[in-house]
């Protein structure tokens, strides 16, 4: 008998341990096999537009808003010598 | 002159005993800790206020209308009361009380009208628990908020961390094992399922833990919730000398590979394979992560962000409220101060360390047998406890290396922990439950 709820114990330890291995296994699996799919089959909705944003997106975006900056600095401080020479005009 | 004695009999004063007055400090010790020291003050608030109000001398709130009949009852009702259990004199009401406890479903019906009949009800502690715990209702709901507040983005962009989830449900099954060894060298009296409700602690899991243990053990709920609690609050202090010993100061350092963004459908899905992969493997963990994955799916599916509001939010605090009320009704001085509580506090804490050791242990190996670097300290992340399982590997990585940031890192093992440990309780009320 005191030797059986041992026995009983070891048993759960096994069988627990285990149950718990295998489960989270098929879940990695799982997991793993969900997001292949949907990055090769069903690549527009989602990882087209995210794979642009991250990549060339945001490359792109950081030069050519450092080149829109240079321009619009120029026309900002075009316009703004136009207006006082206007002013000193008058 | 009579009215004056009938009311000093009635007083708390007259019928305190030593239990229940260790047991009303107890509730004020579990109070002060909650505010005073900021240990889970949301469970041990209402915990340790339900433990003073259970031991209220004379007011029953934590008994049934039958026993609070045989405390309270005039000699012809525990007579009759005698005569329905089957006990020959109705004076002893200790073995009324462990007649009722061992009575069949017929006697129990009949006291208990025989109770109601007599103007006795049930206490207010005892209807909350027998609603909101012996249900099994209140940790589901409380589960299905946590997983209305989890996202498992990092676990997603990096699933092998689930192993590390599995690895730090060691501890459950170590403590089992102490449990049944103690057992058997005869110095606590558990039974199986008495100890597999005791290993769930090292799930670090309140709702888990309560719910296993309202299956498995109703008799230790009280004493099972309140280690769970006190030592998920004592977290930061158990984890660091553990994670100290057992990594070198350069594991410690060990930066990890930036996690990549994970999409909306990749969040949406997850918790639908988990809840198939749970239906077709482990149906008795399916209350458990049946609850956790609708909240999940409520949160990402983004359509119903009123009722994944509800759920993360109102829900969660008002079954709060109720939950840790039935637990302190648990905190019950005839039911609580017993050498098995000592064991419980002393084996909750050993099933701690032994996850936090079994984790960091397999984190380790991952490090060497796989190609990306892994920080051993996201091991220590696998017992559940979210989130404080992940901001102490966060806090112990920085402090080796102050650019270091493993938080986002040790999110993945922590979610995977709370996962692990719905699925060593699906096992465990499989096994000794049935």
């Amino acid at each position: 008998m005191q030797g059986s709820i041992v026995n009983q114990g070891v048993e759960l330890m096994l069988f627990g341990m285990g149950t718990v291995l295998v489960f989270l296994t098929v879940l990695v699996l799982a997991i793993t096999l969900m997001s292949w799919v949907l990055k090769r089959y069903f690549p527009v909705l989602e990882t087209a537009p995210e794979a642009n944003h991250s990549k060339g997106a945001a490359a792109a975006p950081a030069t050519t808003f450092a080149a829109g900056d240079a321009t619009l600095v120029a026309v900002i401080s075009a316009a703004l010598h136009q207006h006082r020479s206007k002013h000193s005009d008058r | 002159m009579d009215n004056l004695l009938s009311l000093w009999n009635d007083s708390g004063l007259a019928q305190m005993d030593v239990g229940q007055g260790i047991m009303i400090c107890i509730g004020l010790l579990l109070l002060f800790l909650a505010i005073r020291k900021g240990f889970e003050p949301l469970l041990l608030v209402p915990i340790g206020f339900g433990g003073i109000l259970a031991n209220i001398p004379g007011a029953g709130l934590a008994y049934s209308a039958v026993e609070n009949a045989i405390h309270g009852g005039d000699p012809a009702l525990l007579l009759e009361l005698g005569k329905v259990l089957g006990v020959a004199v109705g004076e002893q009401s200790k073995a009324l009380l462990s007649a009722y406890g061992l009575g069949g479903a017929e006697a129990k019906m009949l006291a208990t009208q025989l109770a109601n009949d007599a103007g006795f009800s049930n206490g207010m502690l005892y209807s909350f628990y027998s609603v909101s715990i012996a249900s099994g209702v209140a940790p589901l709901v409380i589960f299905m908020g946590v997983g209305a507040m989890t996202d498992f983005g990092p676990l997603l962009a990096n699933p092998k961390t689930l192993f590390l989830g599995a690895a730090a449900q060691f501890g459950i099954f170590a403590t089992v094992l102490g449990a049944v060894y103690l057992t058997s060298i005869g110095v606590m009296d558990f039974s199986i399922a008495d100890a597999a409700a005791i290993g769930i602690i090292g799930g670090a899991d309140g709702p888990t833990a309560i719910y296993v243990s309202s299956i498995l053990a109703p008799d230790l709920l009280g004493a099972i919730a309140v280690a769970a609690y006190s030592y998920m609050a004592l977290v930061p202090m158990i984890q660091p000398p553990i994670m100290r010993l057992l990594t070198t100061e350069a594991e410690r350092k060990i930066e990890m590979v930036q996690l990549r963004p994970v999409g909306t459908r990749e969040k949406i899905i997850f918790p639908l394979v988990l809840l198939l992969l749970v239906a077709f493997l482990l149906p008795s963990a399916a209350p458990l992560l049946g609850m956790f994955c609708f909240g999940n799916l409520l949160k990402e599916c983004g359509v119903v962000d009123r009722l994944s509001d509800a759920a993360q939010g109102s829900l969660i605090n008002i079954v709060t409220i109720f939950l840790g009320l039935s637990v302190g009704s648990k905190l019950v001085a005839a039911k609580f101060l017993d050498i098995n509580t000592l064991g419980i506090l002393g084996l909750g804490i050993i099933a701690f360390a032994i996850g936090t050791a079994s984790g960091i242990l397999i984190a380790k190996l991952m490090n060497k047998l796989g190609t990306t670097p892994v920080n051993p300290l996201i091991g220590s992340a696998g017992v559940s406890a979210v989130p404080m399982a992940a901001r102490v590997s966060n806090k112990v990585g920085l402090e080796a290396n102050p650019h270091n940031f493993l938080l986002m890192h040790a999110m993945g093992p922590n979610v995977a922990g709370v996962i692990g440990s719905a699925v060593a309780a699906g096992v465990m009320i499989s096994l000794v439950g049935g």
